[in-house]
Formats: C-alpha cells, structure tokens, sequence
C-alpha cells in the first residue's frame, strides 16, 4: 500500500546529508526511509506506515549505518539530520537487514503457494530483494489451527504474522475503534480481539490491505485469484457522496475484489476505505440484477435483445405524448448530460429532473469556499452541523478522528446521536430547529475552521443554512457538504434541477416516463410519487437492478454499474473524478451512455460523439460548472468543477413548519442498512434493518415498548416498524431508519425530504 | 468483581502512576482476587472503571503469567524452573510435586481443582533454591523431595484465603 509517505523535494526548510555517497536533500523533518524513496533509494519496511500515525520501529526492517551514531538505526523513526551520512547498502546495513529479515522468517511458514498473499507479498518481496534467502533456524517453527475469523469477512493465519502491528495501531490508533489487540507475548504473541468477539466496525477492512504479509486476509476474495491472472483499475467508490478513490480487482470479467489503491489520494480517501466501499462489490452479480431486456406487451412479458429494447424504447419515447425524464442519484455526468440533451432535441419539451433534493436555499452555504477532505486535518476547529457522517460518509469519520488527535477542537450540532459526537463536543437540537442550534453555538477562536453540514437536514431548514453561511463567511471559514446522493453534485452541475417531473406528472401532465438508474417509488417519497405516477401511460426504465419501477415498465433496459461504465461523478466536495470500467456488463446490459446515445440515435437526433470521453467533452463545453474539464484534466486523481456563484446568506425563509401531527420525524440512516448492503453477500451478517427508536419516556407516553412493533403515519403515507427505546435518544423526536430496502419510511417523506410529523400507534 | 468495586480500589492510588493506563496493572490484580481469575465480566469492569477498552485490558491480562484468563485450582504453585533452582534439581521438584497433585509433569489443575501446578521463571529466591511460590505472596525454599509431598498435602487440606493474591 502506500508505505511510503509523498515527500516535497522542492519544499521549503531542505536539510542537506549524504546518502550512499550522494549529497542529497529533503524537508526538515521528513523521516530517513520516506526521504531516501523520493530520493530514488528503498529501503525496505514491514511496519511503518505513514497514515498509521508515529512511527514505532516495530519490525527492525529499516536498519541503515548512520556515521557517527552506535549500531545500525531505523530508518523509519530517524528524521533527516543536516550533515548526516547515510549507507543503506553498505555490508554492515546489509548485514543487519539481512539478519531481521532472518528472525521475521523464523516463524513465518514457507506456505506461500497456497498463500492468498503471494505475488503481492511485501514480505514475499522484500525476502527477494533484501534477504539472505537462506535460513539457519532448523526448530520446529509455531503452529496455530488455521486459519481463524478475525469476522465474517477477515481470516486470520496467526503463524504469518511478524507482529508489525500494523493492524493493531489501526484499530487502536486511526479507527479508534479500539478492538484489536496483541495478545500474550514473545512467541506466543497474536492478533486478537476481546475473546469471544468479532472484530465488526464501519472500516475494519483496511486491515487486510496494510497487512504486509498474509496474516490478515478477505474472506470473500480468498483463493478466488492470483496477483497475475487479475488486473487492477483505478476508479471511484459508487456507494457515498464521498468520492472515495478505490482499485477494482478485475477478474474473468468480474469484480473480484475492491481495495485502497496504491496510491491513495490524499485529498480524498487517503487510501482507507469504509467496509462498504469495499464488499459491497459482491452486490454487482445480485439476483435482482438486470440482466436481460424484457419488453411489456399487453401483460406479456418477453426477453429481448438489446436493440430490440431500444428500438422499441423510442418507438414508445417518439410517439409524441408528453415526455418526462428521471436521472436518479447514481447516474453519471455523461447519463445526466445526455438525457438533457434527449430532452432539449430529440423529445423537444420534455421534462426532466435529477432524484434528489431541490435544495433551493443551499446556495448560500454552498457558495462559501469550499474545503476537501484532506483539508479537515489540518483544521483547528471542526463543526459538525446535522447528520451522521460516520454512517453516510463514512470516511469522513477517520478524517475528523485524525484532526482531533492532531489537537482541533470538534464541535457537533445536530437532532441524531452519532458516533463523532463523543469525539468532541455534542450540541443536540431540537427537530427542525437547527437554525437556533446554529445561532447559539459558541465556537472557540482557530487559525483555521471547516464546517461540516449535512446536506439534507439543512435543505429542510433553509434558514439554518443561511445562519451557517454567515458564520462561513464571519470567520473565514470553509465548508464541506456532507451530500445525500452519491453523484448528486455531477448532477446539479449540470443544471439539473429536483422537482419539474413529479410537479408535472401530479398534474397528469406526463403521459411517458423515462427513468435512467432512477427508483422514485422506493425513495424518499415514494407514497407521492406513486400518485403521481398513476396517470403515466408507459414507462421506459434504464436501470441496473429490478425496482417497482422496472416491475412496471413497457420497456426495461438493463444499465452497467458503476463497476462496469466509464464515466464522472463530482463528489461531494466538487471533484470531479473519473469511474473506469473494473468489469464487463452482463451481456444484455450496457452502459447508460451507451443506451442514451443508441436512443437518441433512433429517435433521429444522433449526437456528434460515440464515447464517454467525448460525451463529457461536449457537457464539459455546455456548462460552465464543468467548464475547462475532460478526462485528461480529471486524470486519476479528479480535478475539481467550478465554484457555486456566490449567493447572499441573507434573505432566506424563516423555517419550514413540519407536515402533520404528532412526533417530528428524525431520519437515520445505518451504513449497512441500505440496498448496497443487502445485496452484498460479504455483509450479510453485519447489515442491519430498519427500526423506530423513541426515548423510553416517548415509549411510556404512546404506549409501546421496547421490541414491539408500531405504525407511523405521516400526512405522505405509512409504514410499520420495529421499535427501540434507547435512553441516548431525546424525547420529542420520532427516529426512524431511512434506505433499508423494503422497509418503507421514505413513504412518509416529502420527495424534496423536508420535515414531516408521525403519529404512532400500536398496529 | 464490578466497576465500581474497582474504582474503589484505583482511585486512591491514581495519584501514583504517571500515566491512566498504568492502572491496568493494579485493577487488574485487585478483581483476580474475588475468583482468583479474570471472566470476561470482570475484564470489562476493568475496562469499565480504568477507561480503556475490553480488548486492551484482555490483552494486557494475557501479558502476564500470573494474571488468569482461565480458572485454576484453590491454590497455584509456581516452581521456579530457571537457572539456580534448576542446578539444584528443580526439574525433579516439579515432577514430584505434578505427581503428587495427580497432574501431568508440563503442570496443570488436579481432577479435585484443589491445585493447579506450574512453571515460573526466576522468583528472585535463588539463595532458597529451588524454591516455589504458592498463590502469590509466599515463597518457599529450599525444598527436598519430601518437603514438595508435604507441600501438595498441606495445599490440599488449607482452606483457600478470602482473598486471593496470585
């Protein structure tokens, strides 16, 4: 993995020394191995890893010969001295890894062939490169039964282990999440748990990429592929707003497995990925994928080919009644961009919107100067204001876990408990009144403060968002959306607005539906837009899995995934980042782009390109939020879009009054509660369901107790739930847990997601 | 043993250590005296009362030798197996003391649990050699092949202490 910290050789503060024979020079400061490997020279490590925190000279493997200085020392823990000399290969340095890498391999078994690990092996490598390659220990080496499960997706093979701790400073150290251990000692050491527990957590999976030999491995990849029958691919994580940079493992057309890449983007992911990101591959190949077109035909329901579809598509899309067009919140720029296109020439008139939220009074906050990911750990202060990122983006969490610990005050305002607010300081807010929250926080002086905000609960508060905005702009502060949707800003850049179709259908003005990876009948909702829906004559569904909506279309065309397109996704933070094709769609399948264009095509309005690249081009060229970016540009690394125009933060509504009678409704959202989840087989035994949470004395007043079962009732529609009464809970709120296929709560939303108000009984 | 049992016993001497999870050590030690081992449910009062979590508490048990994570007889005897007691023919006292407690010469818990045996490096009691250790507190050395008998018989009949410091 990263193993190497980036090092600026042209920074400020350069240190001049010698380095085998060389004068050479890096920053002040930068530790002797990370210094030598942008000075071209590797000397090998097992257990430092820069992003793990301090370096802890665990593993003995970085001994280098300093002049001057006693004995062989680490280079991992030595930072650049001016004037020191340097040998990393002279026999004495070579004497000493030489004989590490001997006492490493004492216990090590020589089990490299049936090794998931082998090929890819820092261990495997460095024995190669460095070693002595031959070995002097003739005991017996230790034995474990093998392998154990660490959880239902980490095998643990104990006799691989060199105890780098690696792993356990993960846990302990970044993840914080404080349940791996080394247990026992010396010879006897191993990785472990608190006996009797699984060791589950929103990113436990980094460990098996940080594992530098085979000890720590996926369950679900292992002995499907070897290092060499597989290639990798840089892309982007589907599953969140975050953009995380990903590698997808590439096999007999399949994704095999999904990791950190290489060479994490520091700006971004950093190269840890939360354990969605990672298993929720296996969701690819799900029974409730599409696999093949079928055409609806007075209730008879055929298979066709891909062409047929399409044609029968625009058969359906061209014969002139009123067209409405749903890009939902996974579609890529170029899905988006396309469907405008079809709706501005080809089905001239038709209406058009993204699914998400409309967000009319975000402007504000969104204009104030934007920050990135990496951005939060250099922060002095950290605000926190609405959702729960650790659950809906996830990796945020290790970032402001990172600047706590580099000494920035955290302070979280918000109507839900989560997981960040023991890191700091907790404010909680009354349901819908965010903005009195907002304007009462007294936040401490910082050289530098990134507010954090929640893109949902502010869009049902527009004042709150302006209140914010205005605190942004006072301080000089910069802000970071944390988004609902995982290409919801791609989408907006391309002017795509939230609300013209459901406007247009409630008023029976659309008479054929077109939806591109759009699901509004299982959204937020999904009680209204089922309404409205009713008067639509036929339905043309692009779409990757089977949805109520694909139940009912006169036309189903099965779309690539994510895993399986090109594409761009804007993040959340507005980069703009490239999606590249880890898998080949199923056969009856196709890109969107792909579909968009072939459909335009027959509708006689062929668009002047053939490819995602240039599809994106000629978006790039019509709006100015893209203006200036192509695939070169975006790179591997993504390139940012255009800044919001500025928008004054005063002048914005008082607060929007919730729907209905009863509790305000809090909406959760649990990271393996959603549908990516619950197709991935990986996650089945950490997804979780829905359920209402009520303060116990809620509980007491309505009635219900704990484990029971109960319905609510919204002026939208109605669902019923699984009760918990959880005294972390505050009293006057209704919380209940959105995105868990089947469950039903987005029918009691508002498809803008603005507040509503339940009633619960006993059903 | 609870929370707050613990907390009883680690805040007075808080002051003392440098750092938090230095108490690990004397908490840990002060709920092994109720059963004379560490459950699981005394781990996490543990945890509870030092503030760390269940999973390093268990790890810094696992540490040491004379921290149990797994129930042992009434009484412990640790026989010193380490140079001096070893030169005055330890490997012979801990075979006489195995056979008489009915355990196996690696060491173990008797079939009554009346006695657990086992191996201990250097007790500090050269000048006693070979010496063994009983619970925690007493050393005891010299000891013949007799004296070992002797020692199991005694161990066997002696009720267990209130509390026991191992």
């Amino acid at each position: 993995m990263a193993d190497y910290a980036p090092v600026d050789l042209t920074a400020e503060g350069q240190v001049e020394f010698e380095l085998n024979g060389r004068r050479v020079s890096a920053p002040a400061g930068t530790m002797l191995v990370d210094a030598a490997y942008a000075l071209g020279v590797e000397v090998p490590i097992f257990c430092y890893e820069p992003r793990l925190g301090a370096p802890i000279g665990a593993c003995r493997m970085c001994l280098v010969e300093i002049e001057g200085m006693r004995g062989l020392q680490t280079a991992c823990s030595t930072p650049v001295q001016p004037d020191m000399v340097v040998r990393t290969n002279s026999d004495i340095a070579k004497d000493g890894q030489d004989g590490v890498l001997e006492f490493l391999l004492e216990n090590h078994p020589l089990d490299c062939p049936v090794c998931d690990k082998g090929g890819e092996c820092p261990l495997q490598d460095r024995t190669f490169r460095f070693g002595p390659g031959r070995t002097r220990f003739v005991e017996a080496k230790r034995h474990f039964p093998k392998p154990l499960d660490l959880s239902s997706v980490i095998a643990l093979d104990r006799e691989r282990c060199i105890s780098c701790y690696r792993c356990v400073r993960f846990s302990q150290d970044v993840a914080e999440d404080k349940a791996l251990v080394m247990q026992e000692r010396g010879a006897a050491a191993e990785i472990a748990t608190l006996t009797g527990d699984q060791y589950e957590g929103r990113f436990t999976g980094n460990v098996i990429d940080i594992c530098p030999v085979g000890a720590l491995t996926s369950i679900p990849y292992r002995f499907t592929a070897r290092p060499w029958d597989v290639t990798n691919t840089p892309s982007i994580c589907g599953h969140d707003a975050t953009g995380t940079n990903v590698e997808l493992t590439l096999r007999e057309g399949h994704v095999a497995r999904v990791t950190a890449r290489p060479e994490p983007n520091y700006a971004v992911e950093e190269g840890w990925l939360s354990d969605l990101s990672r298993f929720a591959y296996e969701g690819n190949r799900a029974p409730d994928r599409l696999t093949a077109p079928l055409i609806r035909d007075d209730g008879r329901v055929k298979e066709a080919s891909l062409d047929d579809a399409v044609d029968a598509a625009a058969l359906v899309l061209g014969r002139g009644g009123r067209v409405g067009i749903l890009v939902g919140p996974t579609a890529t720029v170029e899905e988006g961009f396309l469907a405008q296109e079809l709706a501005r020439t080809a089905l001239g008139g038709a209406r058009i919107q993204r699914l998400g939220i409309p967000g009319a009074g975000l402007d504000a906050i969104r204009s104030q100067p934007r920050a990135e990911l990496g951005d939060i750990d250099g922060a002095g202060l950290v605000v926190i204001v609405g959702g729960d990122p650790p659950n809906q983006q996830s990796i945020v969490e290790l970032r402001v876990r990172k600047a706590r610990r580099r000494g920035a005050a955290v302070i979280t305002v918000g109507p839900r408990p989560h997981a960040l607010e023991p890191v700091g300081t907790a404010v909680r807010s009354e349901p819908g009144r965010l903005a009195a929250a907002i304007a009462a926080l007294d936040l401490p002086e910082a050289a530098s403060t990134i507010v954090l905000w929640d893109e949902a609960d502010l869009a049902a508060e527009p004042d709150a968002a302006g209140a914010l905005a205005r605190i942004v702009g006072d301080r000089g502060a910069s802000q970071i959306e944390l988004g609902a949707d995982v290409n919801g800003a791609g989408l907006r850049a391309l002017g795509l607005g939230a609300g013209d179709v459901l406007e247009a259908a409630a008023a029976g003005e659309i008479d054929t539906l077109l939806t591109i990876h759009a699901d509004p009948l299982d959204g937020p909702g999904a009680a209204d837009w089922g309404w409205a829906l009713g008067r639509v004559r036929a339905r043309i569904a692009i779409a990757a899995y089977a949805s109520a909506v694909t139940d009912a279309s006169t036309v189903v065309i099965p779309a690539a995934t994510h895993y399986e397109t090109d594409g761009v996704y804007v993040s959340m933070t507005g980069r703009a980042q490239r999606l590249r094709p880890g898998a080949t769609a199923p056969a009856g399948a196709a890109p969107g782009w792909e579909l968009l264009i072939a459909l335009a095509h027959r509708l006689g309005a062929p668009p002047p390109y053939r490819s995602a690249a240039r599809a994106f081009a000629a978006a790039a060229a019509a709006r100015p939020a893209l203006a200036g970016l192509d695939y070169d540009v975006i790179g591997v690394l993504g390139a940012p879009v255009a800044a919001v125009t500025p928008v004054s933060p005063n002048g914005v509504n008082g607060p929007r009054e919730a729907a209905g009678t009863g509790l305000p409704l809090v909406t959760t959202t649990r990271i393996f509660g959603n549908a990516a989840a619950h197709r991935s087989e990986a996650l089945a035994s950490v997804r979780t369901g829905a359920e209402l949470v009520l303060n116990p004395a809620e509980g007491e007043r309505l009635g219900i107790a704990d484990g029971a079962r109960a319905r609510l009732r919204s002026p939208h529609g109605e669902c019923i739930l699984a009760v918990r009464l959880a005294a972390d809970h505050p009293a006057g709120a209704a919380f209940a847990t959105t995105g868990v296929p089947g469950a039903g709560v987005e029918r009691l939303l508002p498809a803008d997601r603005g507040p509503v108000n339940v009633e619960i009984e006993a059903p | 043993m609870n929370a707050a049992a613990i907390s009883a016993h680690i805040e007075p001497i808080r002051h003392e250590y440098a750092e938090g999870r230095s108490l690990i050590l004397p908490a840990l030690k002060y709920a092994q005296t109720e059963k004379g081992h560490l459950t699981r449910e005394d781990i996490e009062a543990v945890a509870e009362a030092t503030g760390f979590s269940a999973a390093y508490v268990e790890s810094v048990a696992s540490f040491y030798d004379r921290l149990y994570l797994q129930p042992t007889g009434q009484r412990v005897v640790s026989v010193c197996v380490t140079l001096s007691c070893m030169l005055r023919g330890s490997d012979e006292l801990m075979e006489r003391i195995c056979d008489r407690a009915g355990v196996s010469h690696h060491g173990g818990t008797s079939e009554d649990g009346m006695i657990t045996v086992q191996e201990a490096q250097c007790l500090g009691y050269c000048d006693h050699a070979p010496a063994v250790q009983v619970d925690a507190e007493q050393t005891r050395g010299p000891l013949t092949l007799d004296d070992a008998d002797a020692l199991v018989d005694e161990l066997r009949t002696s009720p267990r202490p209130d509390e026991l410091w191992r």
